[in-house]
């Protein structure tokens, strides 16, 4: 259904709807699903996939035929991991075992789970979860590990987070501690896709070598989503802006929501932001080692729709206030742009980095430092693109050259004034013999003088005569009548 | 950073009482106490320390056989040229004393330099070396030309260049061992600045708000902490080599060699202004407010540029609103410290943030006592 509101907002938006329509139109997947060759089981898997994911739907599902189905597997399987971890109505001697032993169940065919609240809206997939784990087990054991591996972890770090009642009570501390809780829900999803990636031979192994790269693909996506869902977050009692930042603007966290807060919470937030813009480029070199499209669209959307996302949150009150989106003609732009290569990735970072650094407020405590995240971006996307043509080879000049250049160009500045007065004679000496010559023929320069000397050339009251004479001539007119 | 027990010998500041080289001064008593400093400079009594490990000469590098002597009997091992004369206005005067002190200086200390068996020569060139009449220069790095005479709009740079040059082919000549690099820092700035970027800076428009250009350009600055630091990071490679005795894989090498010099945090140049605005405080009937900035576009700056030039020349003054300015504050202008980073492991030791700061808060301090004395 359309809205009126949004039919407004496409006609005063037209390259927008542009946007919509050329990716509508024009977007042709990389690969597509063989859905013909899928068994019952597996479609169930991607009916799950369509019912619990939102954005990673679309991106899995055109992903290569190698990586299609594990990949799917794994998202689920951390979906089914979330659904437990988010539900406060689990009690805590339930839910613990299950997080830690999360890997454990992979192995268990049949195994499902009813215990979520009935609102809870992932619920069904738990219910229904051995149609994973049936799926898991056709996988390559290869792939199995790695996501066996993750699971563990991050079942292992949750549980850590549910057990720690100081956590639930005020939420992360530190900005250590941020990062870390963003490694265990995010950074670890980044090193298992990287894991499969590499296995299926889709991206380079020097990926591996680089474990900072993978972690910050995820730590910037999470750390997205923790800025923007910061006012539904705090509607569910849940907080994840560490205290250390947001208590040097206000000294409870609910403060940030109260009106004359205003100012206060919008620097909070824009250091929240500047904390994940720290991770750009990271993100980008990591776009750098993916070697197959469509692993490559997978990772890039995500990355693109985030920098979008926080721009769309940057200075921006309605934060504060309700859900901030970005328009859908703006998300289909960016996927457009973010579906073909690097080069076009770097410039949408571009685009939204400028826009960000536009906003910026001087009064901002950490304007300066949000300047320098912005610029760095810049200088990253020049190091990958530069925009300005490699310089000539140096053609260096020597000391010798140089003073012999000096040298030259002194001879030239006397060449010059050695040239003027040649001229200056040459005109001199012409002179002399035009007089002279005058003189023979019986010039009278005598007289020439003497004209000159007594002042017939320029009569020394010249000035004065002519002043008279017209104030002379304009009193005759007025007095009317012609005097002689 | 804590001192260490390495020494840079006999170490000689040329220009140790200027910006850059007092700034020095102090690292290396804090870095190696071992060291034994002579500070050259043509005039000693400002940037002073009473310290006894600092010996204070008066000299003129433009006096060949007075340095040769002061040389001769101060048995240096390092040498770390910052002196240069920026000159305040373009004649042809200026020109001839800006070449004397800024080239031939230059060569009168490389020359006394081998002649005497110092080890490692450090000299302070500028990134300006590679800007020429452009608008941009993007990453720069040390790949891009040197320019002088005609390429090189001013002619300080081509001074600055012309020494680089003579500099680096000093390093290793046959005659003796002494071995040399040349840094090229952009964007001074910092504490006991009496080149007074922060002052220019700051006194320009500050009740006017106002931005040339799109505000977009990028500009390296750096802060006078870390340009000390990698001069003392240049002379302990240098010596380091001259240790050894054999010559570094291309690579590594760092002596015969320029390194741009940066805080590695390329700003947008009316930030920095506005971060310097904002923490000097404003006027007091300001506040700054974004959306009244007032942006003048690049060929309306520059055609009242041309004309605030024309009116003061033919009143026989020098324009302090000139296209130079313009171009100064509009140009994108930043560079790749790689090199830097790679072969001389050089870090910034602090943020760009925090030395504006520390610089701002130094000039009021300062502002505050000499008014007290006046």
């Amino acid at each position: 259904m359309v809205s009126a509101g949004s039919v407004v907002h496409y006609l005063t938006h037209p390259t927008e709807l542009r946007a919509i329509i050329q990716w509508k139109l024009y977007h042709l997947p990389v690969h597509e699903r063989d859905e013909k060759a899928e068994s019952e089981n597996t479609k169930k898997c991607f009916y799950f996939l369509d019912l619990t994911s939102r954005s990673f739907a679309a991106v899995i599902k055109e992903l290569h035929p190698e990586l299609l189905v594990p990949v799917c597997i794994f998202y689920l399987i951390l979906r089914g991991l979330d659904t437990i971890e988010d539900d406060m109505t689990i009690p805590l001697e339930t839910k613990l075992p299950i997080l830690k032993g999360f890997d454990k169940i992979l192995e268990q065919p049949g195994w499902s789970f009813d215990g979520n609240h009935e609102r809870e809206k992932d619920r069904q997939l738990l219910v229904e979860f051995d149609c994973v784990i049936q799926e898991y087990a056709k996988i390559k054991p290869a792939y199995q590990k790695i996501i066996t591996d993750i699971t563990k972890r991050m079942g292992d770090g949750m549980a850590y987070y549910c057990d720690n009642a100081e956590h639930n009570e005020n939420g992360v501390n530190t900005v250590e501690e941020y990062e870390k809780y963003c490694h265990y829900v995010a950074g670890l999803v980044g090193e298992g896709c990287t894991r499969l990636f590499v296995e299926a031979g889709l991206a380079l192994p020097a990926l591996l070598e680089r474990p900072e790269l993978m972690e910050s693909m995820g730590q910037f996506l999470q750390q997205t989503n923790i800025i923007r869902d910061i006012k539904e977050d705090y509607d569910d009692n849940r907080r994840f802006y560490p205290k250390q930042i947001w208590s040097q603007y206000v000294d409870e966290f609910e403060d940030l929501f109260k009106p004359e807060n205003r100012e206060k919470a919008l620097n909070c937030s824009a250091e929240m932001i500047l904390l994940a813009l720290h991770k750009v480029d990271e993100c980008l070199y990591y776009l750098a080692g993916i070697k197959e499209q469509s692993v490559f669209n997978f990772c890039a959307i995500p990355q693109t729709m985030a920098i979008a996302t926080l721009n769309a949150c940057f200075r921006n009150y309605a934060l504060f206030q309700r859900n901030v989106k970005i328009s859908k003609g703006e998300a289909c732009e960016i996927m457009t742009q973010s579906t073909q290569n690097l080069k076009l990735v770097t410039e949408v970072f571009k685009k939204y980095t400028r826009e960000i650094h536009k906003k910026s407020s001087p009064q901002d405590p950490h304007y300066l430092e949000i300047s320098i995240a912005c610029g760095k971006i810049e200088q990253f996307i020049e190091k990958l693109f530069p925009s300005q043509k490699a310089a000539k080879p140096a053609n260096a000049k020597t000391s010798e050259q140089i003073e012999k250049e000096r040298a030259v160009e002194k001879e030239n500045t006397w060449e010059l004034i050695y040239m003027g007065l040649a001229v200056l004679a040459t005109i001199f000496v012409c002179s002399i013999s035009m007089v002279g010559v005058a003189y023979l023929a019986g010039a009278r320069f005598d007289l020439l003088w003497q004209e000159l000397t007594s002042g017939t050339l320029f009569p020394k009251d010249a000035a004065e005569t002519v002043v008279t004479k017209v104030i002379t001539s304009t009193a005759t007119v007025d007095a009317g009548h012609v005097e002689l | 950073m804590a001192p260490n027990n390495k020494t840079l010998g006999h170490v000689a500041i040329i220009g140790g009482c200027g910006f850059v080289g007092f700034n020095i001064v102090n690292l290396i008593l804090e870095r190696y106490p071992e060291s034994k400093i002579a500070v050259l400079d043509v005039r000693t009594d400002v940037n002073r320390l009473d310290n006894s490990s600092v010996s204070y000469n008066q000299c003129d590098i433009t006096d060949f056989s007075a340095l040769k002597e002061l040389f001769g009997k101060l048995k240096l091992d390092t040498v770390i040229h910052t002196a240069a004369l920026i000159p305040m206005a373009d004649s042809a005067n200026s020109r001839k004393i800006s070449y004397k002190v800024n080239v031939d200086g230059t060569k009168n200390l490389l020359a006394v330099s081998q002649e005497t068996g110092v080890k490692a020569f450090v000299f302070t060139s500028s990134s300006s070396v590679v800007v020429g009449d452009v608008w941009e220069v993007i990453n720069a790095d040390e790949s891009w030309p040197v320019l002088v005479g005609k390429d090189q709009p001013e002619y300080y740079s081509t001074t600055k260049a012309m020494a680089e040059i003579a500099v680096l082919e000093a390093n290793r000549s046959s005659s003796s061992s002494l071995l040399t690099c040349a840094l090229r820092p952009a964007g001074i700035f910092g504490d006991h600045d009496n080149t007074s970027l922060l002052r220019t800076l700051q006194i320009r428009g500050a009740k006017m708000c106002f931005q040339i250009g799109n505000g977009e350009n990028l500009f390296d600055f750096t802060y006078v902490k870390n340009v000390a630091h990698a001069h003392l990071l240049a002379a302990e490679a240098l010596l380091q080599t001259h240790t050894l005795g054999i010559t570094p894989l291309d690579s590594e090498r760092v002596d015969g060699e320029a390194f741009f010099i940066t805080n590695g945090e390329p700003v947008y140049f009316w930030d920095f202004i506005r971060r310097i605005w904002i923490l000097r405080g404003m006027p007091e009937d300001k506040t700054f407010d974004l959306s009244k900035v007032w942006v003048i576009s690049i060929t309306v700056g520059m055609f009242f540029a041309t004309l605030s030039e024309l009116i003061m020349g033919l009143l026989g003054r020098t324009a302090n609103f000139n296209r130079l300015s313009i171009k100064a504050s509009a140009m994108t202008r930043y560079f790749n410290i790689d090199k830097a980073r790679m072969r001389l492991k050089y870090e910034p030791l602090f943020g760009l943030d925090e030395g504006v700061q520390r610089g701002v808060r130094q000039m009021v301090s300062q502002e505050s006592t000499s008014e007290k004395k006046g």
